[in-house]
């Protein structure tokens, strides 16, 4: 996938990243701006209140439970007071109860996910059973039962919120700071001569910080609650008004046979406002922060063939050559193949207009460096594009029939049954639960409906044989089976179905040279002897140039040239085949100096406006700077360069 | 002949061997696993050693040895005239600034959170180089400079993301340079990179050893990218060095069988360039199963009589050139293949 890797966000969140993604929460930039007028309104209390509600006045029975007025704008409350102040000065205590609860909680779940996450070993063991223990004990009843032991002081009760409120902090912690640990650049600190305490302060914390943000919010709402609850139960602090205390108060003191709702609701709307806002806010930081959270940003929903799509048309010889079965024929007709994704900045093309054929027997090679589109290409072709990416224009001919309009079961069928893959990652690609021979023999009899299980273990040992894997290792698990031993798998999951064409993505590029070579040789030998139509999708040469009768060589998303390999090596026609000869290092000629190409490939977002390799091209002229070059014939084959125009003008 | 800058002396790394249910059940001593099995070499400064071999083949954990990340079970690491493995504390400290390590993944080696000032200055801070925040500052650009990064100025304040993958490996590169190290161990350099990059990234690392007296220990399983950069090749298999000569003769005349084999499956970029490849059955086995006499025998397409009981040294095949088969020296069958 890398047209999607150049497109993807980096996978740990930076800063600047982050502010951005929180601002596209729009219900988070709600929550801090309720929780801001909360922190407003508790700061300026003596200001905005118009009473004092901490000041003792003398009060009649006439002053209780008033009714909202112009004098009290929110009435009074048991006491003759006025609730609109109260409230204001009641945000003071619930909001210091739940900043300072939080902040105990986070310290002490900071402290025990680090250093359990860190320090690993029986110590984080430990301290994670301590965690689960907290965890599970109930909260509500815990804090009571202390509250009413040390004695209701606003003090007391932040200790005890605080105390019992750090369980979630601490693994959430832990489980980053043991991801961070393993990063290879904490690795290369180390190789450095970093000690722990650098590599604390430079590599865990920053990793952790933001995610304890994100938490703090939510931990505080959470504070923010339990305080009013403790309140409410009357083991607030009595010399205090805080939002629970009040509901406690007009609750305990008549306001609901009295009917003074204006003594209930102002509390509990204050409660519901501030732990929503801090409910948002942390949402929507989680979700910023929390790399584990974020969605590919490239998910969309949709089809994978664009609805309008141009269909060119093909010449009618063309079409009744792939019907017959003389060789060679193509087996797969692709024409003028354009594939987009939805990028940040809209729908971008990652592949446009990319036509080739494959013959019976043959094997292609398509290559080109990491986000050329090849991928793309056949992930296109087998109609297996990832959410956000889709066909817009273009054919598939596979013997006659146009992929792109198939669906469902007519697609299903035609996967595996004649045309396979060979995933890049073999390891990925099997079920690590079940035996390499039962998901052969799943991919046998799902294709062959009423193949007996003993017709299909049979077929599973031939399979497993052809591929030279013994056949008493079809009842082992993939993990036992080495990389190559799993690629091998792979192969003979592919060939369970006698397909017509085989995709091998990369099939040899996680192995080692002499597994490399074996891998090639079956794939060499499955195309000789069974007449398999093979696309080895790779960035390596030399794989291309042992086992391909055909080239197409990629880059930017188009077809740079295209021609035998034998030819193409020899006479590289496109500049860029040129230059990646050589910068490819090559054994037969190991005195010629290999030269990189400056600059990278460009990337779908920024495609340049004429040749797409012009940028680095050592040939570049001004007409290529302005207009896409046409495929021209040269060598035999095709290369879409405009240096090819001015040599056919010149002859 | 003056003092190498790095000598390697029968150098032997051990592992415990991994218990299965059945040794538990038997009560079986496991036996422990040899990852590198007495290997001896040197590195002059300023010479490209390449170490090549297939996975499982204890390269990388020669690596980590000559780092000093791992404490060798016996033999030594000299480097300078003192001794890697006995080092602790403030000399281990010391050494890590004239030893350092290029990675192989610069996509996971960088922090993401940090911009490339931060990463080039770590060592430096780590190891409190720097006398002032200006000369901090000029170090960093330094290094940038020298792993071509110019000018500094436009790169410092990037963060890893921003940069391409070889940009990235400049970076991690020069990190490594800004302690200004005599000893480069660079596992699978460019591995991860394009290959329109990796002729760079290398072209890099052979000036620095030609320009700045580096030497560079070359770690990979990819024989085509090294020829042109490295002076030396030593071939590994299974914890030992078979052979061990200058670039040019281990590659145009290789002894050993296991050489010939893994040269002749190198893919060539050349259909014209037809050769018959030696594919080698089955893969390297088991480091905790290493097969008597001489390791390779079981795959080797040439062994004969003496090969599963006589284990063999390594020993002179050509000027500067060794290999351990029993195919040379005392003892050979008499139709030896030339």
């Amino acid at each position: 996938m890398s047209v999607l890797i150049e497109a993807t966000a980096p996978s740990t969140v930076e800063p600047r990243g982050a502010l951005r993604s929180f601002l596209r929460h729009r219900m988070g930039v709600i929550g801090a701006a309720m929780l801001l007028i909360a922190v407003f309104v508790a700061v300026a209390a003596p200001i905005l209140a118009p009473y004092d509600p901490y000041e003792h006045v003398r009060v009649t029975v006439f002053d209780i439970y008033q009714k909202p007025s112009a004098e009290h704008l929110l009435g009074t409350d048991d006491g003759g007071k006025d609730v609109f102040s109260s409230l204001l000065y009641g945000a003071r205590v619930s909001l210091i109860a739940g900043f300072a609860a939080a902040a105990i909680a986070l310290f002490i779940g900071g402290l025990v996910g680090i250093v359990a996450g860190y320090r690993g070993g029986w110590v984080g063991s430990l301290l994670m059973r301590i965690t689960d223990f907290f965890l599970v004990i109930p909260d509500l009843a815990l804090q009571i039962v202390l509250v009413a032991i040390i004695g209701p002081s606003l003090g007391t009760i932040i200790f005890v919120i605080g105390v019992l409120g750090w369980t979630t902090t601490a693994r959430l912690v832990r489980s980053q700071a043991l991801t961070v640990r393993e990063r290879k650049y904490v690795m290369r600190a180390r190789a450095i001569g970093a000690g722990d305490s650098h590599i604390l302060r430079r590599h865990i914390l920053p990793a952790v910080l933001p995610l304890m943000l994100a938490n703090m919010v939510l931990v505080i709402s959470l504070a923010i609650l339990s305080e009013s609850t403790l309140a409410f139960l009357g083991l607030g602090d009595p010399t205090v008004i805080s939002w629970g205390q009040m509901l406690n108060f007009a609750f305990g003191r008549g306001a609901v046979t009295a009917g003074a709702w204006w003594a209930l609701l102002p509390p509990g709307f204050a409660i519901v406002w501030v732990v929503l806002g801090t409910t948002l806010l942390g949402t929507a930081l989680e979700d910023a922060l929390n790399p584990r959270l974020k969605r590919h940003h490239l998910e969309a929903a949709g089809s994978d063939v664009a609805r309008g799509r141009n269909v060119p048309t093909l010449d009618a010889p063309t079409l009744a050559m792939t019907g017959s079965s003389a060789d060679p024929s193509p087996i797969l007709l692709v024409r003028d193949l354009s594939i987009e994704f939805d990028t940040p900045a809209g729908p971008k093309l990652a592949v446009e207009g990319v036509s080739f054929d494959l013959n019976r027997g043959e094997t292609l090679g398509l290559v080109g460096e990491s986000g050329c589109g090849k991928t793309t290409t056949v992930l296109g072709v087998l109609r297996l594009l990832p959410p956000g990416g889709r066909v817009v224009s273009g054919s598939v001919w596979f013997d006659g029939e146009d992929l792109l309009g198939l669906d469902g079961p007519a697609l299903r069928s035609f996967r595996w049954t004649r045309l396979s893959l060979v995933f890049q990652g073999a390891m990925n690609a099997l079920n690590p639960v079940l035996t390499v021979g039962d998901q052969i023999a799943e991919a046998v009899r799902l294709h062959a409906p009423g193949t007996t299980k003993r017709e299909a273990a049979d077929q599973v040992a031939e399979l497993l044989e052809r591929v030279g894997i013994g056949r008493r290792r079809a009842n082992e698990y993939p993990h036992t089976y080495s990389g190559g031993m799993r690629q091998r798998a792979m192969i003979a999951l592919a060939l369970s179905c006698d397909p017509d064409v085989i995709v091998a993505d990369e099939p040899t590029t996680a192995l080692d040279v002499m597994i490399q070579a074996q891998i090639l040789e079956l794939l060499g030998g499955i195309a000789r002897d069974f007449g398999t139509g093979i696309i080895i999708v790779t960035h390596d040469l030399g794989v291309v140039a042992e086992v391909c009768d055909r080239v197409v060589v990629m880059y930017g998303g188009g077809v740079a040239e295209e021609n035998q390999a034998a030819t193409l090596f020899r006479e590289p026609q496109h500049p860029y085949t040129q230059e990646l000869l050589q910068s490819f290092p090559d054994l037969a000629h190991p005195d010629r100096p290999l030269r990189g190409i400056p600059g990278s490939p460009p990337r779908i977002d920024d495609m340049p406006v004429g040749c797409r390799f012009a940028p680095r091209c050592p040939h570049a002229f001004d007409r290529c700077g302005t207009e896409r070059p046409p495929d021209y014939s040269a060598a035999g084959g095709r290369a879409a360069c405009f240096l090819l125009d001015l040599e056919e003008r010149e002859s | 002949m003056t003092e190498p800058l790095l000598r390697v002396e029968d150098l032997t790394k051990e592992f415990a061997g991994r218990a299965t249910f059945g040794d538990l059940v038997r009560r079986r001593a496991v036996p422990p696993v040899r990852a590198v099995d007495g290997i001896s070499f040197e590195l002059r400064a300023g010479e490209v050693l390449a170490i090549v071999g297939e996975s499982g083949c204890g390269k990388t954990t020669t690596g980590n040895l000559l780092m000093g990340l791992l404490q060798p079970s016996s033999g030594r690491v000299m480097l300078e005239g003192s001794e890697v493995g006995a080092l602790s504390g403030r000399g281990l400290q010391k050494l890590r600034r004239r030893v350092q390590m290029i990675f192989q993944d610069p996509y996971e080696s960088l922090n993401p959170r940090m911009r490339v000032r931060e990463i080039v200055a770590e060592p430096l801070r780590v190891h409190r180089v720097a006398t002032s925040p200006e000369d901090l500052a000029a170090r960093v650009a330094t290094a940038l400079t020298s792993a071509g990064l110019s000018p500094a100025e436009a790169y410092v304040d990037r963060f890893a993301f921003e940069m391409s993958g070889g940009q990235r490996q400049r970076v991690v590169i020069a990190a490594a340079l800004a302690l200004e190290p005599t000893l480069l161990v660079a596992d699978e350099p460019v591995s991860m990179l394009d290959v329109s990059i990796r002729a760079e990234i290398l072209n890099l690392l052979s000036g620095l050893a030609r320009e700045q007296g580096i030497g560079i220990v070359m770690i990979t399983h990819d024989l085509s990218t090294v020829a042109a950069y490295a002076d030396r090749i030593a071939v590994m298999y299974l914890g030992r060095i078979v052979e061990h000569g200058p670039t040019r003769q281990v590659l145009s005349d290789p002894k050993h069988p296991y050489a010939r084999a893994l040269l002749s499956v190198v893919p060539i970029p050349d259909p014209s360039v037809r050769r018959t490849p030696v594919i080698l059955s089955g893969e390297t086995p088991d480091p905790s199963r290493i097969p008597p006499g001489c390791r390779f025998h079981p795959r080797c397409p040439v062994a004969f009589d003496r090969c599963p009981r006589v284990d063999p040294a390594l020993i002179e095949v050509g000027p500067d050139h060794e290999a351990a088969c029993l195919l040379y020296g005392d003892g050979a069958p008499a139709d030896r293949p030339a």
